[in-house]
């Protein structure tokens, strides 16, 4: 702690305690407490170190304990939980009632006042007390208080009080009486014994919030404890645990499977543990479809379990699938995903019972799937055809073009028809599913029905985004013909049918699929740009002007996704066909894109500019290289003067990369990496200086320095800095320093300082701009702008500070918001 | 027994970070998410690892509403949507639609900007959250599925806010966000219809407060931005790009205009023509004024606000400029306080919320002497006013919203515990409506008594109104029919109809009864004393006597029998239809008592 927050601390206090000075909000406290929190680090009891604070800390806990709303307790005590989840100020209000926990450690108060809480709560799992065992509530009410809490109406305090359980369970078993850590088979501690029982109570309750609580501290328990005591744990609360798979229904289904799956997870548990897997075996027999589904994904997430579980539980997953497969296939055609095995009579309820239950099964089945593809440890063999298969039909039966092939089916139909929610989940599996392999059939299986999906007219923004992303996930992962370059026999077709559904989809009266289309075309030309039969198919559409039409689109959002596909279509000579008619659309696009430059009104299409002309002086574009320096002059020019901050920042991205072209590129900080010799610049320096000079980069990239946005600044720091040292290496220049040069430099400091151009561009003579460089501490201004500009106002002392002078300022009710 | 359930992850007896989950009917809505600008890590967001406990976010819950883009109920989007994995439908209207991705960005790029922060929501992810937008016109009616419905009410607050109505079958929610009951200078007075839902969900900001006239504050501002300029300082306005700005530039450009004032008025960061585009836009949105003089001169099109060059901050001479951002914590507007702080005759005039540490709470809360970087102090000379244009609902609009909506309990969020208690007590005692104010954590459940909706036949009304019954509107009356219950849906039609849709043939019940006489005589003349007697008794009924000696009284139908075993006892076999019932178990009674002594 400095000595100014020293200073204000007691002053703070006294302001706290008088009950006419009106209190900061709960966010100053809030904050205060996590200060408290970093200056007690040091040491696990409040106060620290040689400073004299005990008058303030017990009058700061107590105003932060206290009850503002009038409903409270008097010398409530908040419990904070860091370390324990996030933290959230919480009203222990039934605490100010339990008797103190013996021992000499907190010898002052009547009550388990902050004193009490303090260390414990203020302390991270995992860090010893120092004499836990004559902390811990042992024999006194404090526990009870927190088995109460654990009721408590807000969800913030029964959590907090739950996980305050399981802290101070860990920390009886850390150290027994005599210190030693407890083994298995030994007696339990006196404190955890005392919360055993209670979670073995909980457990038998009828009420299901008590068995959640004991699910729930459980949970944790073996979540954060991974010592051979919470073996012996499981071996006594597993029969308990157990016979709630005998109840109907089954309580608190969802703690339920979370313990089971945390069990299985701790390292702690050997995997021949019969007693866990039988009751797993039984939960995934007895819990109803909604919950079966994530115990199945974590039993097949595990890394060791017995195989049989794993295939009942791959089984489980796959049954709704396999439901609407059979429910739809016409003949006896490719092996389903169950054959052989009968439906299970619940899924197929639940698919029938309601429109609700059955789109939630459908997309808890695909969102499970999902999360299992792409894992090493997933099912083997993998049923990749009859999974594209299930989905295909989901997706057909979404879009009303499935055929039913009995009175589920049937049913199915009526009730998937339109289902927006489906058809994502859907869609997003079908995606995953092009990172396996199968053969060439299920590429044109899916691409169809994707190609449908993108055609039909009733389908709604959100699956139009889906069906695009999917579909380049397909085409970009299908499989090519080997030792060839092209794309293959099937996707040349493919995309002949694609494109004029994209013209379709280009001019869509919903922006996000307008956007939506132009992120496709830019991706899959970033990929296949290059392609001929790629070229020839994009070139033979219309996409390529309608895309350049979207550059004038009403919104923002699709101006910006226009210019990076037209940028990325230029790159790549796809802006426009090659025939003569076209000759005019062929026709540079770098005036079109100055022009959104200069004149959009929104922020997003001037960034995409200047995204695509930075990429265009990397890549050498032939808009940027026919004359680089007037290219550079005019981009740097009209973005100097954008009011976006990260326009100009994109300025200064493209200075630099022109900085690199001019004077050799940016040395390599790796320490790594191997020191290539210093590439020769492609002109002598006067020479490149007076090139940047001219283009009016000193210019920019000095205001930028003042910027008032700090990025921008730290960036134009970073530029000069790397010019500087390019330059310190060529003697010829090193000694301007003095000179009548430096003279005027200086003086245009302020004038660029104050945001003013200094000169008319290209003026400035490359040894005055060198003597400014010189004169500047770029280093200081380097780490001061490293810091965030707010770090001054996130100061605790600026916290004491305004807490301190609050008074007056919140009086009355002007108490303001938005 | 249905419930909702309630439960506020923000602004649950606070203010800023609005996300309160709604139960309803199984169906889990999220309304709003917001941030809290007071913090700088993960506390500035809610904590949504409580939903992602109950499973997968998307499966869990079934949409979310966003009220309107003020960042408090919008700001933490991106990151539920892009960052933590919320995958489903958001709900809001278009003008919300609209302005939301610039407040954003604007505070992306000054958490990027100011604290340097890496690990934070970017461009495309602001994009590809606004894509699962769905957008919503005023009092559309808009199905999220087969079951959820949500329809908008106007909110006034700022250009696009609404109050969003969650209905399940017959039970529902309203949720306000934040609203003005009273209209201000482009914007309307919020109006809801009397749709009585079972409970309403209320900011209660100003739960204690009866504002002065907006029309006194806006006489103050004037006056004070005048006085300035007229002795040659320069006023600074910090603000935030779209909102209350608007409002302000609206304000001053109209008395500049009347006072034909020269002094140069500027808006930084070229936020007028976007500004003037949304309002153009959104012209339907903003208050009657506005769309009336819209046709002759668009109100949006400032002739003495022009834009601000940061050039132009050294020029002498007085000036008004707007500034973002808002709270004087990065970019232009602190810029320009540095510049100016040191001479007392500027002034800056701070129109709304400032978050501790900001260099706006510093000096509103009195602190003259400022450390910036590197060690400075930077004095502060210039003057510093506050002026709150918030424009947010006081208690007395809040009393009369819950007036309009007829709720059947009402809910507190978005305000301070203690201001709360007072209108919880309020609503309860003027209104008699039950009134909650969860913190944030705390769940509140209300039981629900489930209405089923049932249809009525035309037939069966227009029987009864052939009978000359007029219907009335507050009295109820009792119709019989049938109750069918076809495809999950009740009617009640005539039985003639209900078996001709059914199927059925029709079969006729009737209860019997035995009642024993003590007579000597023959059956048929036991049975002609019967009819003798009940034709004297029933007056107004039609007693027959048939040939085959049985006797009815409308379809109550009596026989006499001789039991073999007592030849002076007789039964009389008495049977009725349902429609009959009361008048066959009056005959029983009535005959049990015996027949009347023959005249000898």
């Amino acid at each position: 702690m400095d000595p100014e927050c020293a200073q204000l601390l007691p002053a703070l206090c006294a302001v706290l305690v008088d009950p006419r000075q009106p209190v900061a909000d709960d966010t100053c406290l809030e904050k205060l407490l996590d200060w408290f929190k970093t200056v007690t680090e040091g040491d696990i009891f409040f106060p620290v170190g040689s400073l004299n604070l005990t008058p303030c800390k017990k009058k700061v806990w107590e105003l932060l304990g206290e009850e503002r709303s009038s409903r409270g307790t008097p010398g409530a005590v908040p419990l904070v939980t860091p370390g324990l989840g996030r933290p959230h100020r919480v009203q222990c209000r039934a605490a100010a009632g339990a008797p103190l926990p013996g021992g000499a450690a907190v010898p002052c108060a009547e009550s388990p006042g902050p004193e009490f809480w303090g260390p414990l709560l203020l302390t991270p799992p995992g860090r010893n007390l120092r004499s836990p065992g004559k902390l811990l509530p042992v024999s006194s009410g404090a526990v009870d208080t927190i088995f109460s809490l654990q009721g408590d109406s807000s969800l913030f305090v029964a959590s907090a009080a739950s996980q305050l359980l399981v802290h101070v369970l860990a920390l009886s078993m850390q150290g027994g009486a005599e210190g030693q850590p407890c083994l298995p088979g030994g007696d339990w501690p006196a404190c955890a014994q005392r919360i055993m029982d209670h979670v073995e109570e909980s457990l038998c309750s009828a009420a299901t919030p008590k068995v959640t609580q004991a699910l729930n501290v459980l949970t944790t328990t073996f979540g954060r404890c991974q010592s051979p005591w919470t073996e012996a744990l499981w071996v006594r609360l597993s029969p308990r645990v157990a016979c709630l798979l005998e109840r109907d229904p089954i309580p608190a289904a969802h703690s339920f499977v979370d313990l089971l799956l945390c069990v299985a997870r701790s390292p702690v548990f050997s995997s021949s543990d019969g007693s866990l897997w039988e009751t797993v075996v039984r939960a995934l027999s007895c819990l109803g479809p909604t919950h079966m589904g994530p115990l199945a994904l974590g039993i097949l997430k595990l890394e060791h379990c017995p195989q049989a579980l794993r295939t009942q539980a791959f089984q489980v997953l796959l049954q709704p699938l396999a439901c609407v497969l059979k429910a739809t296939v016409q003949a006896p055609g490719p092996p389903g995903l169950l054959d052989g095995t009968a439906d299970d009579a619940t899924t197929v309820d639940t698919l029938l019972a309601s429109k609700s239950s059955c789109a939630g099964l459908l997309c808890r089945t695909l969102a499970h799937l999902e999360e299992l593809q792409p894992l090493p440890q997933r099912p083997s063999p993998w049923p990749q055809a009859s999974l594209l298969g299930a989905t295909v039909t989901v997706l057909r039966l979404c879009d009303g073009s499935a055929a039913p092939a009995s009175s589920v089916g049937g049913h199915l139909c009526g009730t998937l028809a339109g289902c927006v929610r489906v058809q994502r989940a859907a869609l997003d599996f079908l995606g995953t599913l092009s990172q396996g392999t199968g053969p060439q059939e299920l590429v044109t299986q899916a691409l169809a029905v994707l190609l449908e999906c993108l055609e039909s007219p009733g389908s709604s923004p959100t699956v139009l985004k889906k069906a695009f992303q999917a579909t380049l996930r397909w085409l970009l992962s299908s499989p090519k013909t080997p030792g060839c370059s092209d794309l293959g026999p099937l996707i040349p077709q493919f995309l002949r049918e694609l494109f004029p559904v994209l013209q379709k989809r280009l001019c869509h009266p919903c922006w996000e699929v307008r956007d939506s289309a132009l992120e496709f075309l830019t991706q899959l030309s970033r990929h296949w740009g290059g392609q001929a039969d790629f070229r020839c198919a994009l070139l033979a559409s219309e996409v390529p002007e309608l895309a350049l039409q979207l550059l004038q689109d009403p919104e923002s959002y699709v101006r910006a996704s226009a210019v990076t596909a037209m940028g990325q279509l230029s790159s790549q000579g796809l802006h426009a066909p090659t025939s003569p008619e076209h000759a005019e659309a062929r026709q540079s696009l770098f005036p079109e894109l100055l022009h959104i430059l200069s004149v959009d009104s929104e922020g997003f299409p001037r960034r995409a500019v200047m995204q695509v002309f930075t990429e265009w002086l990397r890549d050498g574009h032939a808009d940027a290289a026919r004359d680089m320096e007037q290219f550079v002059a005019t981009v740097l020019q009209v973005a100097s003067r954008d009011l976006d901050w990260e326009v100009r920042a994109q300025g200064l991205e493209l200075a630099l990369v022109f900085l690199g072209q001019t004077l050799g590129p940016p040395r390599t900080h790796c320490p790594y990496a191997v020191a290539l010799p210093e590439v020769a610049p492609a002109q002598p320096l006067t020479e490149a200086l007076r090139a940047l000079c001219h283009v009016g980069l000193f210019d920019f990239a000095f205001c930028a320095l003042f910027d008032c946005d700090r990025p921008v600044a730290q960036k134009s720091c970073d530029l000069l800095l790397f010019l500087r040292d390019k330059i310190a290496s060529y003697s010829s220049l090193r000694e301007a320093r003095g000179g009548p040069n430096t003279a005027s430099a200086e003086a245009t400091l302020p004038r660029w300082r104050a945001g003013e151009q200094a000169q008319p561009p290209g003026d400035q003579e490359p040894e005055a701009v060198l003597a400014m460089l010189r004169s500047l501490d770029l280093e200081g201004l380097r780490s001061t702008l490293a810091e965030s500009s707010d770090h001054v106002e996130k100061s605790p002392q600026s916290l004491l500070q305004d807490m301190l002078a609050t008074g007056g300022f919140l009086q009355g009710d002007e108490a303001d918001c938005y | 027994m249905p419930e909702i359930r309630v439960t506020p992850l923000g602004a649950g007896q606070d203010v800023g970070r609005s996300c309160i989950l709604v139960s309803i009917a199984g169906k889990n809505v999220m309304l709003d998410c917001g941030m809290h600008m007071g913090f700088n890590d993960d506390r500035r967001f809610p904590d949504f690892s409580y939903i992602t406990q109950n499973g997968r976010l998307t499966d869990f819950l079934d949409c979310v509403i966003i009220s309107h883009f003020h960042l408090d109920h919008c700001g933490a989007l991106p990151y539920f949507s892009e960052m933590v994995g919320y995958d489903g439908p958001i709900y809001m209207t278009h003008p919300t639609q609209a302005i939301c991705p610039i407040l954003l960005e604007d505070y992306r790029k000054i958490a990027v900007d100011k604290k340097g922060e890496a690990n934070f929501f970017t461009s495309q992810m602001i994009k590809d959250c606004m894509k699962k937008v769905v957008a919503v016109h005023l009092h559309q009616t808009v199905q999220v599925d087969d079951e959820l419905e949500i329809k908008a009410y106007y909110a006034g607050h700022v250009l696009g806010a609404a109050m969003f109505q969650i209905k399940v079958g017959s039970e529902s929610v309203v949720y306000t966000g934040d609203y003005n009951m009273t209209p201000d200078r482009h914007l309307g007075a919020a109006w809801i219809d009397k749709c009585r839902p079972n409970l309403l969900i209320t900011e209660s900001t100003y739960a204690t407060t009866i504002r002065d006239s907006k029309r006194c504050r806006e006489r103050d501002f004037l006056k004070k931005v005048h006085e300035t300029v007229e002795r040659g300082g320069k006023v600074l306005i910090p603000v935030f790009a779209l909102g209350r700005a608007q409002e302000l530039c609206i304000l001053l450009e109209t008395f500049w205009e009347r006072m034909n004032l020269k002094v140069p008025i500027y808006f930084s960061t070229g936020l007028t023509e976007k500004a003037n585009h949304y309002y153009k836009l959104f012209i339907p949105w903003t208050n009657q004024k506005i769309r009336k003089t819209f046709v002759q001169r668009n109100m949006f099109e400032f002739k003495h606000i022009k834009a601000f060059d940061r050039a132009f901050a050294d020029n002498p001479g007085p000036m008004v400029v707007f500034a973002t951002p808002g709270m004087l914590h990065a970019g232009q507007s602190l810029q320009i306080f540095r510049k100016w702080a040191g001479n007392e005759k500027n002034m800056v005039i701070m129109p709304g919320y400032c978050v501790q540490g900001t260099v706006g709470h510093k000096i509103l809360s009195g602190q003259r002497k400022l450390e910036m970087e590197g060690r400075q102090v930077l004095e502060v000379k210039m003057q510093v006013e506050y002026m709150s244009f918030s424009a947010h609902a006081d208690a007395k609009g809040i009393m009369q919203l819950v007036g309009q909506a007829e709720p059947e309990s009402v809910l507190l969020v978005h305000g301070e515990a203690k201001k709360m208690e007072f209108l919880k007590q309020k609503i309860e005692q003027e209104l008699r409506v039950s009134c909650y104010m969860p913190a944030n954590g705390e769940t509140v459940t209300l039981p629900t008594s489930p209405s089923i909706p049932v249809g009525i036949s035309l037939g069966l009304l227009k029987r009864e109104m052939a009978q000359g019954l007029l219907p009335e509107a507050k009295k109820p009356r009792l119709l019989h029919g049938t109750l069918i219950m076809k495809d999950s849906n009740f009617r009640l039609v005539s039985s003639e109809q209900a078996l001709k849709e059914l199927g059925l043939a029709e079969h006729q019940l009737r209860f019997t009864c035995r009642v024993h006489l003590h007579d000597t005589r023959k059956e048929q003349e036991t049975a002609l004393r019967v009819y003798s007697h009940l034709k004297s008794v029933l007056k107004d009924h039609c007693v027959q006597h048939l040939p085959d000696g049985s006797v009815t009284v409308e379809s109550v139908l009596l026989q006499a029998a001789a039991p073999s075993e007592d030849p002076g006892t007789k039964v009389l076999l008495v049977s009725w239809t349902y429609q009959d019932e009361e008048l066959g178990s009056f005959l029983t009674s009535l005959l049990k008592k015996g027949l009347p002594q023959a005249p000898s």
